[in-house]
Protein backbone atom coordinates (compact mmCIF):
# COMPACT_ATOMS: atom_id res chain seq x y z
CA UNK A 1 0.00 0.00 0.00
CA UNK A 2 1.44 3.37 -0.96
CA UNK A 3 1.97 6.04 1.66
CA UNK A 4 -0.74 8.27 0.14
CA UNK A 5 -3.30 5.43 0.26
CA UNK A 6 -2.41 4.68 3.87
CA UNK A 7 -2.81 8.34 4.84
CA UNK A 8 -6.12 8.54 2.98
CA UNK A 9 -7.46 5.43 4.75
CA UNK A 10 -6.34 6.81 8.12
CA UNK A 11 -8.02 10.19 7.49
CA UNK A 12 -11.25 8.51 6.36
CA UNK A 13 -11.25 6.25 9.41
CA UNK A 14 -10.77 9.22 11.75
CA UNK A 15 -13.49 11.18 9.96
CA UNK A 16 -15.85 8.22 10.14
CA UNK A 17 -15.32 7.63 13.83
CA UNK A 18 -15.65 11.36 14.58
CA UNK A 19 -18.89 11.62 12.63
CA UNK A 20 -20.41 8.55 14.24
CA UNK A 21 -19.48 9.37 17.81
CA UNK A 22 -22.40 8.95 20.24
CA UNK A 23 -23.95 12.25 21.33
CA UNK A 24 -22.70 13.78 24.54
CA UNK A 25 -25.05 14.18 27.52
CA UNK A 26 -27.84 12.02 28.91
CA UNK A 27 -29.96 9.91 26.57
CA UNK A 28 -33.58 10.97 25.97
CA UNK A 29 -36.30 9.02 27.75
CA UNK A 30 -37.35 5.72 26.22
CA UNK A 31 -40.67 5.84 24.31
CA UNK A 32 -43.72 5.35 26.56
CA UNK A 33 -45.59 2.06 25.99
CA UNK A 34 -49.05 2.64 24.54
CA UNK A 35 -52.09 0.91 23.06
CA UNK A 36 -54.24 1.44 19.98
CA UNK A 37 -57.08 2.82 22.13
CA UNK A 38 -54.77 5.40 23.73
CA UNK A 39 -53.43 6.53 20.37
CA UNK A 40 -56.92 6.80 18.86
CA UNK A 41 -58.15 8.75 21.90
CA UNK A 42 -55.15 11.11 21.60
CA UNK A 43 -55.86 11.68 17.89
CA UNK A 44 -59.60 12.23 18.38
CA UNK A 45 -59.00 14.72 21.18
CA UNK A 46 -56.31 16.62 19.30
CA UNK A 47 -57.20 20.21 18.44
CA UNK A 48 -54.24 20.50 16.08
CA UNK A 49 -53.20 18.52 12.99
CA UNK A 50 -51.10 15.51 13.92
CA UNK A 51 -48.41 13.48 12.18
CA UNK A 52 -47.63 9.99 13.44
CA UNK A 53 -44.28 8.68 12.25
CA UNK A 54 -43.65 4.98 12.77
CA UNK A 55 -40.00 4.11 13.29
CA UNK A 56 -37.64 1.50 14.73
CA UNK A 57 -33.97 1.59 15.62
CA UNK A 58 -33.26 -1.44 13.41
CA UNK A 59 -34.89 0.21 10.38
CA UNK A 60 -32.22 1.60 8.01
CA UNK A 61 -34.55 3.98 6.10
CA UNK A 62 -35.80 5.38 9.44
CA UNK A 63 -32.29 6.63 10.15
CA UNK A 64 -32.24 8.37 6.79
CA UNK A 65 -35.73 9.78 7.31
CA UNK A 66 -35.12 11.18 10.80
CA UNK A 67 -33.46 14.46 9.66
CA UNK A 68 -36.47 15.19 7.45
CA UNK A 69 -38.81 14.60 10.39
CA UNK A 70 -36.71 17.04 12.42
CA UNK A 71 -36.97 19.63 9.62
CA UNK A 72 -40.73 19.13 9.40
CA UNK A 73 -41.13 19.63 13.15
CA UNK A 74 -39.15 22.86 12.94
CA UNK A 75 -41.07 24.12 9.88
CA UNK A 76 -44.56 23.35 11.27
CA UNK A 77 -44.57 24.16 15.00
CA UNK A 78 -48.39 24.22 15.02
CA UNK A 79 -48.54 20.55 13.97
CA UNK A 80 -48.21 17.87 16.64
CA UNK A 81 -45.65 15.17 15.80
CA UNK A 82 -45.84 11.77 17.44
CA UNK A 83 -43.21 9.07 17.03
CA UNK A 84 -44.40 5.48 17.28
CA UNK A 85 -41.52 3.10 17.96
CA UNK A 86 -42.38 -0.48 16.98
CA UNK A 87 -40.91 -3.92 17.72
CA UNK A 88 -37.92 -2.44 19.48
CA UNK A 89 -36.14 -2.61 22.81
CA UNK A 90 -36.24 0.48 25.08
CA UNK A 91 -32.45 0.72 25.08
CA UNK A 92 -32.10 0.60 21.30
CA UNK A 93 -34.95 3.12 20.92
CA UNK A 94 -33.26 5.47 23.38
CA UNK A 95 -29.97 5.22 21.50
CA UNK A 96 -31.76 5.99 18.21
CA UNK A 97 -33.49 9.02 19.71
CA UNK A 98 -30.21 10.23 21.19
CA UNK A 99 -28.44 9.94 17.84
CA UNK A 100 -31.10 11.24 15.44
CA UNK A 101 -33.94 13.05 17.22
CA UNK A 102 -32.39 14.29 20.46
CA UNK A 103 -33.47 17.94 20.28
CA UNK A 104 -36.65 17.46 18.28
CA UNK A 105 -39.88 18.56 19.94
CA UNK A 106 -42.03 15.44 19.57
CA UNK A 107 -43.48 12.75 21.81
CA UNK A 108 -42.55 9.10 21.34
CA UNK A 109 -44.64 6.06 22.18
CA UNK A 110 -43.72 2.39 21.99
CA UNK A 111 -45.69 -0.46 20.46
CA UNK A 112 -43.67 -3.58 21.23
CA UNK A 113 -46.00 -5.88 19.27
CA UNK A 114 -46.11 -3.64 16.19
CA UNK A 115 -49.91 -4.02 15.70
CA UNK A 116 -50.92 -0.34 16.02
CA UNK A 117 -49.66 0.81 12.58
CA UNK A 118 -51.54 -2.07 10.92
CA UNK A 119 -54.74 -1.13 12.78
CA UNK A 120 -54.26 2.50 11.71
CA UNK A 121 -54.04 1.49 8.05
CA UNK A 122 -50.41 0.61 7.27
CA UNK A 123 -49.99 -2.21 4.80
CA UNK A 124 -46.19 -2.41 4.83
CA UNK A 125 -43.31 -2.28 7.28
CA UNK A 126 -41.55 0.74 8.74
CA UNK A 127 -41.19 3.59 8.14
CA UNK A 128 -44.80 4.69 7.78
CA UNK A 129 -46.18 8.19 8.29
CA UNK A 130 -49.83 8.98 9.06
CA UNK A 131 -51.30 12.45 8.59
CA UNK A 132 -54.36 13.53 10.59
CA UNK A 133 -56.44 16.68 10.52
CA UNK A 134 -57.46 18.25 13.85
CA UNK A 135 -60.03 15.94 15.43
CA UNK A 136 -58.40 12.74 14.24
CA UNK A 137 -59.65 12.53 10.63
CA UNK A 138 -56.98 10.61 8.70
CA UNK A 139 -55.88 12.61 5.63
CA UNK A 140 -53.13 10.38 4.25
CA UNK A 141 -50.92 7.40 4.92
CA UNK A 142 -47.44 7.38 3.41
CA UNK A 143 -45.85 3.95 3.23
CA UNK A 144 -42.07 3.75 3.19
CA UNK A 145 -39.50 6.48 3.43
CA UNK A 146 -41.02 9.90 2.79
CA UNK A 147 -39.36 12.57 0.67
CA UNK A 148 -39.30 16.31 1.30
CA UNK A 149 -41.86 17.39 -1.34
CA UNK A 150 -44.36 14.75 -0.21
CA UNK A 151 -43.91 15.66 3.44
CA UNK A 152 -44.33 19.37 2.65
CA UNK A 153 -47.43 18.78 0.51
CA UNK A 154 -49.17 16.52 3.04
CA UNK A 155 -48.36 18.91 5.90
CA UNK A 156 -49.82 21.74 3.82
CA UNK A 157 -52.90 19.57 3.30
CA UNK A 158 -53.61 19.01 7.02
CA UNK A 159 -52.29 22.32 8.34
CA UNK A 160 -54.81 24.74 6.82
CA UNK B 1 -40.06 -1.22 -0.95
CA UNK B 2 -41.03 1.61 -3.24
CA UNK B 3 -39.64 1.89 -6.74
CA UNK B 4 -41.56 4.82 -8.19
CA UNK B 5 -38.40 6.99 -8.32
CA UNK B 6 -36.87 4.41 -10.64
CA UNK B 7 -39.97 4.80 -12.81
CA UNK B 8 -39.46 8.56 -12.95
CA UNK B 9 -35.79 8.03 -13.80
CA UNK B 10 -36.82 5.64 -16.59
CA UNK B 11 -39.11 8.34 -18.06
CA UNK B 12 -36.19 10.80 -17.94
CA UNK B 13 -33.78 8.39 -19.63
CA UNK B 14 -36.36 7.57 -22.31
CA UNK B 15 -37.00 11.28 -23.02
CA UNK B 16 -33.24 11.89 -23.26
CA UNK B 17 -32.75 8.90 -25.56
CA UNK B 18 -35.71 9.83 -27.78
CA UNK B 19 -34.48 13.41 -28.27
CA UNK B 20 -30.91 12.28 -28.94
CA UNK B 21 -32.17 9.77 -31.51
CA UNK B 22 -34.46 12.32 -33.16
CA UNK B 23 -31.60 14.80 -33.43
CA UNK B 24 -29.16 12.15 -34.68
CA UNK B 25 -31.32 11.71 -37.77
CA UNK B 26 -30.77 15.42 -38.50
CA UNK B 27 -26.99 15.17 -38.41
CA UNK B 28 -26.55 16.15 -34.75
CA UNK B 29 -22.97 16.11 -33.41
CA UNK B 30 -21.43 15.10 -36.74
CA UNK B 31 -17.70 14.74 -36.16
CA UNK B 32 -18.00 15.18 -32.39
CA UNK B 33 -15.18 13.31 -30.65
CA UNK B 34 -17.30 12.50 -27.59
CA UNK B 35 -19.81 9.66 -27.17
CA UNK B 36 -22.82 11.66 -25.98
CA UNK B 37 -24.69 8.73 -24.45
CA UNK B 38 -21.69 7.65 -22.35
CA UNK B 39 -20.90 11.23 -21.31
CA UNK B 40 -24.49 11.81 -20.23
CA UNK B 41 -24.77 8.60 -18.23
CA UNK B 42 -21.44 9.09 -16.44
CA UNK B 43 -22.25 12.75 -15.66
CA UNK B 44 -25.77 12.04 -14.41
CA UNK B 45 -24.73 9.06 -12.29
CA UNK B 46 -21.76 10.96 -10.84
CA UNK B 47 -23.90 14.02 -10.15
CA UNK B 48 -26.54 11.93 -8.42
CA UNK B 49 -23.93 10.24 -6.24
CA UNK B 50 -22.34 13.55 -5.22
CA UNK B 51 -25.77 15.06 -4.54
CA UNK B 52 -26.73 12.11 -2.35
CA UNK B 53 -23.43 12.17 -0.42
CA UNK B 54 -23.79 15.91 0.24
CA UNK B 55 -27.42 15.47 1.37
CA UNK B 56 -26.38 12.67 3.74
CA UNK B 57 -23.55 14.73 5.19
CA UNK B 58 -25.86 17.74 5.65
CA UNK B 59 -28.33 15.48 7.48
CA UNK B 60 -25.60 14.26 9.83
CA UNK B 61 -25.42 10.74 8.35
CA UNK B 62 -21.93 9.47 7.74
CA UNK B 63 -21.60 7.87 4.28
CA UNK B 64 -18.55 5.89 5.43
CA UNK B 65 -20.17 4.26 8.45
CA UNK B 66 -23.61 4.00 6.78
CA UNK B 67 -22.80 3.19 3.12
CA UNK B 68 -26.11 1.37 2.66
CA UNK B 69 -27.96 4.66 3.01
CA UNK B 70 -26.35 6.01 -0.17
CA UNK B 71 -28.92 3.90 -2.05
CA UNK B 72 -31.86 5.54 -0.23
CA UNK B 73 -32.10 8.28 -2.83
CA UNK B 74 -35.66 9.16 -1.83
CA UNK B 75 -34.53 10.49 1.52
CA UNK B 76 -32.76 13.37 -0.19
CA UNK B 77 -30.36 14.54 -2.88
CA UNK B 78 -28.76 17.98 -2.74
CA UNK B 79 -29.93 19.64 -5.97
CA UNK B 80 -27.14 22.27 -6.09
CA UNK B 81 -24.41 19.69 -5.44
CA UNK B 82 -25.88 17.25 -7.97
CA UNK B 83 -26.32 19.92 -10.66
CA UNK B 84 -22.84 21.40 -10.22
CA UNK B 85 -21.20 17.96 -10.05
CA UNK B 86 -23.02 16.86 -13.22
CA UNK B 87 -21.75 19.90 -15.13
CA UNK B 88 -18.20 19.49 -13.78
CA UNK B 89 -18.10 15.78 -14.65
CA UNK B 90 -19.50 16.45 -18.13
CA UNK B 91 -16.90 19.16 -18.68
CA UNK B 92 -14.18 16.67 -17.76
CA UNK B 93 -15.57 13.73 -19.75
CA UNK B 94 -16.20 15.85 -22.87
CA UNK B 95 -13.06 17.99 -22.57
CA UNK B 96 -11.70 16.88 -25.99
CA UNK B 97 -14.59 18.57 -27.82
CA UNK B 98 -16.53 20.37 -25.11
CA UNK B 99 -18.42 23.06 -27.03
CA UNK B 100 -19.60 20.72 -29.80
CA UNK B 101 -20.59 18.04 -27.28
CA UNK B 102 -22.42 20.54 -25.06
CA UNK B 103 -24.41 21.91 -28.00
CA UNK B 104 -25.15 18.40 -29.22
CA UNK B 105 -26.41 17.15 -25.87
CA UNK B 106 -28.22 20.27 -24.61
CA UNK B 107 -31.72 19.69 -26.10
CA UNK B 108 -31.62 16.02 -25.06
CA UNK B 109 -30.55 17.02 -21.54
CA UNK B 110 -33.49 19.44 -21.33
CA UNK B 111 -35.80 16.70 -22.61
CA UNK B 112 -34.40 14.36 -19.95
CA UNK B 113 -35.09 16.96 -17.26
CA UNK B 114 -38.61 17.37 -18.67
CA UNK B 115 -39.03 13.60 -18.44
CA UNK B 116 -37.80 13.62 -14.85
CA UNK B 117 -40.42 16.23 -13.92
CA UNK B 118 -43.14 14.42 -15.90
CA UNK B 119 -42.18 11.33 -13.89
CA UNK B 120 -44.17 12.91 -11.05
CA UNK B 121 -47.11 11.03 -12.56
CA UNK B 122 -45.33 7.82 -11.57
CA UNK B 123 -44.24 9.07 -8.14
CA UNK B 124 -47.55 10.83 -7.43
CA UNK B 125 -45.87 14.13 -6.61
CA UNK B 126 -47.07 16.53 -9.31
CA UNK B 127 -49.07 18.92 -7.15
CA UNK B 128 -48.00 22.20 -5.59
CA UNK B 129 -49.77 25.15 -4.05
CA UNK B 130 -53.52 25.68 -3.98
CA UNK B 131 -55.20 26.79 -7.21
CA UNK B 132 -58.70 27.19 -8.62
CA UNK B 133 -57.66 26.93 -12.27
CA UNK B 134 -59.70 24.45 -14.33
CA UNK B 135 -56.81 22.00 -14.65
CA UNK B 136 -55.91 22.07 -10.95
CA UNK B 137 -56.11 18.67 -9.27
CA UNK B 138 -56.64 17.53 -5.68
CA UNK B 139 -54.81 14.92 -3.65
CA UNK B 140 -56.75 11.72 -3.06
CA UNK B 141 -59.43 12.28 -0.43
CA UNK B 142 -58.98 16.06 -0.47
CA UNK B 143 -61.14 18.87 -1.80
CA UNK B 144 -58.19 21.31 -2.07
CA UNK B 145 -57.22 21.64 -5.73
CA UNK B 146 -53.59 22.40 -6.56
CA UNK B 147 -51.30 23.44 -9.42
CA UNK B 148 -49.77 20.43 -11.23
CA UNK B 149 -46.50 22.35 -10.94
CA UNK B 150 -44.20 19.53 -11.98
CA UNK B 151 -46.14 19.16 -15.22
CA UNK B 152 -45.79 22.91 -15.89
CA UNK B 153 -42.03 22.48 -15.55
CA UNK B 154 -42.04 19.38 -17.74
CA UNK B 155 -44.05 21.07 -20.51
CA UNK B 156 -41.87 24.20 -20.41
CA UNK B 157 -38.63 22.24 -20.57
CA UNK B 158 -39.93 19.94 -23.33
CA UNK B 159 -41.01 22.95 -25.40
CA UNK B 160 -37.59 24.57 -24.89
CA UNK B 161 -35.86 21.32 -25.90
CA UNK B 162 -37.86 21.04 -29.13
CA UNK B 163 -37.30 24.71 -30.01
CA UNK B 164 -33.55 24.35 -29.42
CA UNK B 165 -33.41 21.20 -31.56
CA UNK B 166 -35.24 22.98 -34.37
CA UNK B 167 -32.94 26.02 -34.05
CA UNK B 168 -29.95 23.72 -34.34
CA UNK B 169 -31.40 21.89 -37.34
CA UNK B 170 -32.67 24.87 -39.31
CA UNK B 171 -30.64 27.85 -38.09
CA UNK B 172 -26.91 28.26 -37.71
CA UNK B 173 -26.51 28.94 -33.98
CA UNK B 174 -23.03 30.11 -32.89
CA UNK B 175 -21.01 27.38 -31.11
CA UNK B 176 -21.97 27.25 -27.44
CA UNK B 177 -25.21 29.19 -27.82
CA UNK B 178 -27.48 26.12 -27.77
CA UNK B 179 -25.90 24.86 -24.53
CA UNK B 180 -26.07 28.34 -23.01
CA UNK B 181 -29.72 28.78 -23.95
CA UNK B 182 -30.57 25.33 -22.56
CA UNK B 183 -28.91 26.20 -19.25
CA UNK B 184 -30.84 29.48 -19.17
CA UNK B 185 -34.13 27.71 -19.96
CA UNK B 186 -33.62 25.05 -17.28
CA UNK B 187 -32.91 27.70 -14.62
CA UNK B 188 -35.78 29.91 -15.80
CA UNK B 189 -38.36 27.11 -15.76
CA UNK B 190 -37.41 26.13 -12.22
CA UNK B 191 -37.35 29.75 -11.04
CA UNK B 192 -40.73 30.60 -12.60
CA UNK B 193 -42.44 27.55 -11.11
CA UNK B 194 -40.75 27.78 -7.69
CA UNK B 195 -43.53 29.92 -6.08
CA UNK B 196 -46.00 27.16 -6.96
CA UNK B 197 -44.02 24.45 -5.17
CA UNK B 198 -44.64 23.44 -1.57
CA UNK B 199 -41.49 22.74 0.43
CA UNK B 200 -40.26 22.76 3.99
CA UNK B 201 -37.41 25.19 3.51
CA UNK B 202 -37.73 26.63 -0.02
CA UNK B 203 -35.82 25.56 -3.11
CA UNK B 204 -32.29 26.63 -4.10
CA UNK B 205 -33.43 29.79 -5.92
CA UNK B 206 -29.83 31.05 -6.09
CA UNK B 207 -28.92 28.00 -8.19
CA UNK B 208 -31.69 28.70 -10.71
CA UNK B 209 -30.66 32.36 -10.89
CA UNK B 210 -27.01 31.39 -11.32
CA UNK B 211 -27.93 28.94 -14.11
CA UNK B 212 -29.85 31.70 -15.90
CA UNK B 213 -26.98 34.19 -15.60
CA UNK B 214 -24.36 31.64 -16.68
CA UNK B 215 -26.53 30.45 -19.57
CA UNK B 216 -27.21 34.00 -20.76
CA UNK B 217 -23.51 34.88 -20.51
CA UNK B 218 -22.49 31.81 -22.56
CA UNK B 219 -25.09 32.55 -25.24
CA UNK B 220 -24.29 36.26 -25.51
CA UNK B 221 -20.57 35.49 -25.50
CA UNK B 222 -20.95 33.00 -28.34
CA UNK B 223 -23.01 35.44 -30.42
CA UNK B 224 -20.47 38.25 -29.91
CA UNK B 225 -17.59 35.92 -30.82
CA UNK B 226 -19.39 34.87 -34.02
CA UNK B 227 -19.99 38.53 -35.05
CA UNK B 228 -16.36 39.45 -34.43
CA UNK B 229 -15.11 36.54 -36.52
CA UNK B 230 -17.52 37.44 -39.34
CA UNK B 231 -16.25 41.09 -39.37
CA UNK B 232 -12.66 39.90 -39.63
Amino acid sequence: MSRITAVAVFVLAVAASACSAPPAGPLPDAPTPTTLEEIETELAASTTPTVVNVWASWCLPCRSEAPLIADAVAAHPQVRFIGLNVRDSPGDAQAFLGEFLADVDMEHFADRGGRIPIELGATSGVPVTFFYRAGGDQAAVHLGIIDEPTMARLLDEIDR
Amino acid sequence: MEFSLLGAAAVAVFAFWAMLRWEAKRGNAAGCAVDLWDAALVSAAGGLLVGRLVAMTQAGINPITDPGQILLVRSGVSTPAAAIATLVIFTFVARRDLVTAADAIAPAALAGLAGWHAGCIVTGSCLGTESSLPWARALEGSDVTRHPVELYTAVGMAAAAILLALWKAHGRPPPGSVAGTALFAAGAMRLVTEPMRVSLGGGPVWLYGAAMIAGAAITVGSVVRRRRSVRR
